[in-house]
């Protein structure tokens, strides 16, 4: 069963999208909550995912050093 | 037989000839085509001339020139040329013309113009370099790419010369510790043999290119230089069709050799071409760090640049999320005072319709009422009045009807004289009903009397 990599670029865009939606409102106030929760989730992922990239840049040039 | 001479006669004749007609030095052009110094110093040389095809020779001599003046002449021809005194150059001697009747003829050089030598080599080197452009080759190496890390270097020098030494030792002791691999491709690196051994050791590695990232030509030390054994189209164009790049530090002062152009780089000394590999490499190390760091940093800035807009984005959210939702509440607002606007409008013409009516209604019922109300107390009114009236009315009528009744009350009747008639105690109105004979009673106002009929009379309608 393969699994969806997570994409930091496709969760940005993504996340822009719906802010844009909820600016220019033309979202609907029943999907308000849920897209709300969405948009967080992947800004909570996109944030750990630049952590640990980070991370493993340092390590890296540790390396070298 | 007269005029017979005797070969020494002969020479003799000949000697004094040439003296007569060679007193003074002549200065000429020859080509130098041998040349030797023997135990005392003295330099014998052969001098020709060649055709105009370069290949046939035209004439010859031999030339000598005393040790004396040969020590003189060399290092001031050196100096001046730039190159040693050697075969194949051509020369402009000024020479004495002498005749020995054992050595035969020669020419004694007292003296040499270096600048006509120069400005042979010159164009001759000008010549090749046409050449080699004409073939589409000079810039043939230096067109290669200089090796980012040159570090297997393959060496063409003698191995004795000065030189390759220095070079060794500067590359083997760099600052910086890099480990250089060099090769030795032993080669001459002046004389005849110049040109054939050097050609034989660029093929020789040419063979092995992958073991090598440059190539360096050698040699130096000493202050006198002779280039002009790299003046040399061969040597040239092996350099131009060599696949890797070619450093030549052979030596020069001023002028650059055929084989110095067409290299990829030319340097002035053997060292100089250690101290600029060794550079390279050091560049490219610090151009590497460099690289490291930038890296380091662009990943950086990506990093930040990418944090950023999540901070933002997530920071948007919640207020944004308010105002689309106070945006929504305040559109759902508007709707219910738009709504309740007109419905007060509805409710306020109708209302003031209903007002209307409901003044009108009041109007109307409270003028009715008052009508009623008049009409009420009117007609109580007129009933008392009425009434009154009637009261009176039959009051008076009464009274009328009294008087009346008075008037015909039987007693008035009978005071005025009429009288009342019975028979059998029923009272009479019409004679008719009387008979002769009968006995009426008649009332009289102050009695009655019985009395019979006599007579009926008729009353006449």
């Amino acid at each position: 069963m393969a699994k969806k990599e997570f994409s930091f670029n496709e969760a940005v865009i993504k996340i822009e999208e719906i802010l844009h939606n909820i600016e220019s409102g033309e979202l609907d106030v029943d999907k308000l909550s849920e897209q709300v929760k969405l948009a967080s989730e992947l800004i909570r992922q996109c944030q750990k995912k630049l952590k640990s990239t980070e991370e493993e840049i340092n390590s890296i040039f540790n390396d070298l050093s | 037989m007269a005029g017979r001479l005797t070969l020494t006669e002969l020479q003799l004749i000949i000697r004094d000839s040439l003296y007569m007609a060679f007193p003074e030095m002549h200065w000429i052009t020859a080509e130098i085509s041998e040349m030797t110094e023997n135990y005392a110093g003295h330099c014998y040389l052969e001098l020709i001339e060649k055709q105009p095809d370069e290949k046939n020779i035209r004439s010859r001599a031999r030339a000598i020139i005393w040790s004396s003046r040969y020590r003189l002449l060399k290092s001031f021809f050196e100096n001046a040329a730039g190159q040693q005194l050697r075969t194949g150059l051509q020369v402009l001697i000024k020479v004495k013309v002498e005749y020995h009747e054992i050595y035969g003829l020669s020419l004694v050089i007292n003296d040499i113009d270096p600048a006509f030598t120069v400005g042979d080599m010159a164009l001759k080197r000008q010549a090749i370099i046409n050449q080699l452009q004409e073939d589409g080759v000079f810039t043939m190496n230096r067109e290669l790419d200089f090796p980012l890390f040159p570090r297997r270097i393959a060496v063409v020098s003698s191995r004795n010369a000065a030189g390759y030494t220095d070079f060794i030792n500067h590359i083997r002791n760099n600052v910086y510790g890099y480990v250089f691999y060099t090769a030795l491709f032993e080669s001459a690196m002046q004389g005849q043999e110049t040109e054939k051994s050097i050609i034989n050791a660029l093929d020789r590695i040419a063979e092995k290119t992958s073991l090598f990232d440059l190539v360096v030509i050698i040699r130096g030390g000493g202050s006198q230089t002779d280039l002009s054994w790299f003046d040399n189209y061969n040597i040239a164009y092996h350099i131009t069709q060599f696949p890797l790049p070619v450093i030549t530090g052979i030596g020069h002062e001023k002028d650059l050799s055929v084989t110095d152009m067409v290299a990829h780089l030319s340097l002035k000394t053997p060292t100089a071409v250690a101290d600029y590999i060794i550079e390279c490499v050091s560049q490219t190390e610090a151009r590497l760090n460099e690289m490291s760091a930038d890296i380091k940093n662009l990943a950086r800035v990506i990093l930040e640049k990418n944090r950023n807009r999540i901070e933002s984005a997530g920071m948007k959210l919640m207020p944004l999320s308010r105002i689309m939702i106070s945006g929504i509440r305040e559109e759902l607002s508007g709707m219910i005072m738009d709504l309740m606007n007109k419905g007060k409008k509805y409710i306020y013409l109708a209302g003031l319709e209903q007002a209307d009516l409901s003044s009108k209604l009041k109007m109307t019922a409270g003028s009715l009422l008052t009508n009623r109300l008049s009409y009420t107390v009117r007609t109580e009114q007129n009933l008392k009045r009425l009434t009154d009236q009637d009261i009176k009315h039959k009051h008076d009528r009464l009274k009328t009807l009294t008087n009346t009744l008075n008037i015909l009350s039987p007693e008035k009747v009978l005071s005025r004289g009429y009288t009342i008639t019975s028979v059998n105690g029923k009272i009479l109105r019409m004679g008719k009903e009387l008979k002769e004979n009968d006995i009426i009673d008649t009332l009289f106002s102050d009695g009655g009397i019985k009395s019979r009929v006599s007579q009926l009379l008729r009353k006449r309608k």
